[in-house]
């Protein structure tokens, strides 16, 4: 049975206050796609599982400007490489881009110039997504990062979007990375939040010849905000993304990554997902191997708890052509309960004959095996059982570069399976 | 120590084990021995409480105590250890931090003081030295990718770290070349004492030759067929099992 969406005026309510005056030919043109258009059912195949009536009865304000505490977010290696917006409005006093090499152009949004011709550019020729156009007709602020040719970045990023609702809001948190050929740079970006809010953050991303990009991807929104992100990367020849997203808050979210694959091109677009209560937590992924020889890797891990639900949908595409792909993909996931539920769906569409793709997909609950090899090594069945969810869970974290970073999530996964008393498991 | 009688097993209703008699005394080296399939590896799984079998008859007493009332993890802090013929990769936990929850687990057990990580680093170095691993293994996922070699390794770092009693092993041979087999085996050798008993189960007699037992012990079919001492190995080693199994066919049929 499908459902049909109350409320058709959520859409119309984000739309009505003024557009902003910035990049209007390109939010005209959004909004010209968003005309008559309504929130997506679940009779949609896209949204076949992901139920979005509970937003479609909200109405979400304008989002004032606001002042946080970021003390607590601060990582060391990026405190002179921050750039914070808070409520989706650049906070100057809370940024910080001191450290940051003479080169690399990391400035708000609203400071650079309309010919800033990339954004909204890239997957040009794809059909743009509902909120995606949401975000480009309504974004407030966000940030734009360009690292020039063969320039290697050695601090990384931080990207701090941090939502504090008193009443509900809407926030369009837009980020823009380009690098130039030979370029190299780890970029972190974080959603943080509290109260009640819709956030629909869109990421474009470009990654020119031979450069690389590591992008490690937070989002620990507040219970009970929406958080509906895209993500958009074009990978040039022998150029190099790898991300990793991770997802631990928000009532519901979805992430919607999409990656392009030029030749001799890699990718990972790894995910960690961790769910309790009730909980949706969606992530739609395409990765586009649109010529020969590139490779791609996904993992994608969820534990869900209680009444939550973890959905996965796969897509990986081999053009006609693309010959020598290596695609691997792998979906994991860990039931803890009863009544959580995880709907995953690996979706190949292969043009190409001589390619190498595999797909795993796997629901279940721990392996007695392990259980019992850790109980023989003296754990009682609670710590066993609490350090391999864990272990389920840091396993994506392992090869988190910004060590402050991993350390915080590992606390983090920790107190999420009950690992906590366990000690330090660094 | 140990005083197995008349032990019973199953595994998914098929008997496997099907009436063991055995002591092992404080000191003492024991070696199973016996063709593929003949149980040799139910008989430790079973003392250290794995899951999937049944015990189905018997009695199984250590320092006194009936084995079977204790879980696997009471086993093991009670000093009962078993190196695996298969040991399971963990991956996100790195070994080092499970080795010191191990170590601090049955040091809380034992009433002994738990080592904090900077600790337990001092503690850990001498350990991978006694069997020669490499220190990049401590801070890798428990046996993840790691070589057959390196996880029989492995194995033997977590006895030396917990310092059981009672150590059972299955075929620590199994994967490892004639040098690595050596440093285990002169690793556990080290660690044997007075007041422990090692249980060695294998296939090949080659690994007596480093650990030599006092007893060597022929099971097949779920039963012990022969007991002996170490010169039971030598010649199985040249003849075979097949000289033991007949023989105890034709001991059957008189």
């Amino acid at each position: 049975m499908t459902t049909m969406v109350a409320g058709p005026n959520l859409l119309a309510d984000l739309l009505s206050g003024p557009r902003p005056t910035e990049w209007a030919s390109l939010r005209e043109a959004a909004e010209l796609r968003l005309a008559g258009r309504e929130l997506p059912a679940t009779r949609e195949e896209d949204w076949k599982y992901t139920d979005l009536k509970a937003l479609a009865g909200l109405a979400f304000g304008p989002a004032p400007k606001a002042t946080v505490d970021i003390s607590s977010h601060l990582l060391p290696e990026m405190v002179g490489t921050r750039q914070v917006f808070v409520n989706g409005h650049h906070a100057p006093h809370a940024s910080c881009a001191s450290a940051v090499p003479a080169g690399v152009r990391y400035f708000p949004m609203s400071h650079a110039s309309e010919a800033c011709h990339a954004l909204g550019s890239i997957g040009n020729g794809v059909a743009k997504g509902l909120f995606e156009d949401l975000n480009t007709a309504r974004f407030q602020d966000g940030a734009v990062i360009l690292v020039p040719k063969n320039l290697k970045v050695a601090l990384p990023l931080h990207l701090l979007f941090i939502t504090k609702a008193e009443t509900p809001i809407a926030v369009f948190p837009r980020v823009l990375v380009l690098l130039e050929r030979g370029a190299e740079l780890e970029l972190v970006e974080e959603h943080h939040g509290e109260g009640a809010y819709l956030s629909c953050p869109v990421v474009e991303v470009h990654v020119a010849e031979g450069a690389i990009l590591r992008h490690e991807r937070v989002q620990r929104e507040s219970p009970e905000a929406y958080h509906l992100g895209t993500l958009k990367a074009e990978v040039g020849k022998g150029g190099q993304y790898h991300s990793r997203t991770l997802s631990f808050g928000a009532r519901l979210s979805r992430q919607q990554p999409w990656v392009r694959l030029a030749e001799g091109a890699e990718a990972s677009l790894d995910g960690l997902v961790l769910l309790d209560g009730a909980q949706v937590a969606d992530t739609h992924s395409f990765l586009h191997h649109a010529e020969p020889q590139a490779s791609s890797h996904q993992l994608h891990k969820c534990i869900v708890d209680g009444k939550a639900r973890a959905i996965f949908n796969g897509q990986i595409r081999v053009a006609p052509g693309a010959q020598g792909t290596d695609a691997q993909q792998q979906s994991r996931n860990l039931l803890l309960s009863e009544t959580a539920r995880v709907d995953t769906k690996p979706q190949l569409e292969i043009y190409a004959d001589d390619v190498k793709c595999s797909h795993g997909a796997a629901v279940g609950q721990l392996d007695p095996e392990e259980l019992f090899y850790l109980q023989s090594r003296g754990m009682n069945a609670d710590d066993a059982r609490n350090l391999l969810t864990y272990g389920f869970a840091a396993d994506v974290l392992t090869h988190i570069p910004v060590a402050s970073l991993r350390r915080a999530l590992r606390q983090l996964v920790m107190a999420r399976t009950q690992a906590t008393s366990l000690g330090d498991l660094g | 120590m140990l005083s197995i009688k008349n032990l019973t097993a199953s595994i998914n209703g098929t008997p496997v084990l099907k009436g063991i008699d055995l002591e092992i005394k404080a000191g003492e080296i024991h070696a199973i021995m016996g063709p593929n399939g003949s149980g040799k590896s139910t008989l430790g799984k079973v003392l250290v409480g794995h899951p999937a079998y049944e015990v189905t008859g018997g009695e199984v007493l250590y320092e006194g105590r009936n084995l079977f009332e204790l879980a696997a993890d009471e086993r093991a802090r009670a000093g009962i250890f078993m190196g695996f013929q298969h040991p399971i990769e963990v991956p996100g936990v790195s070994n080092a931090a499970f080795l010191r929850l191990a170590y601090n687990k049955k040091a809380e057990a034992e009433g002994r003081d738990e080592l904090d990580p900077l600790e337990f680093d001092d503690f850990i170095h001498e350990k991978i030295k006694l069997v020669a691993m490499k220190e990049e293994f401590l801070d890798r996922s428990l046996n993840e990718g790691f070589s057959g070699g390196e996880k029989k390794r492995n194995e033997i770092l977590q006895m030396a770290v917990l310092e059981p009693k009672l150590a059972i092993l299955d075929e620590l041979d199994s994967g490892l070349d004639i040098d690595a087999l050596r440093v285990l085996g002169d690793a556990v050798n080290k660690l044997q004492r007075p007041d422990r008993a090692l249980l060695i189960i294998t296939h090949f007699p080659r690994i007596l030759e480093t650990i030599q037992p006092q007893f060597v012990h022929v099971l097949s079919g779920g039963r012990i067929l022969k007991s002996a001492g170490k010169e039971l190995a030598t010649e199985l080693e040249d003849r075979g099992y097949d000289w033991v199994l007949e023989e105890a066919a034709a001991g059957g049929a008189r």
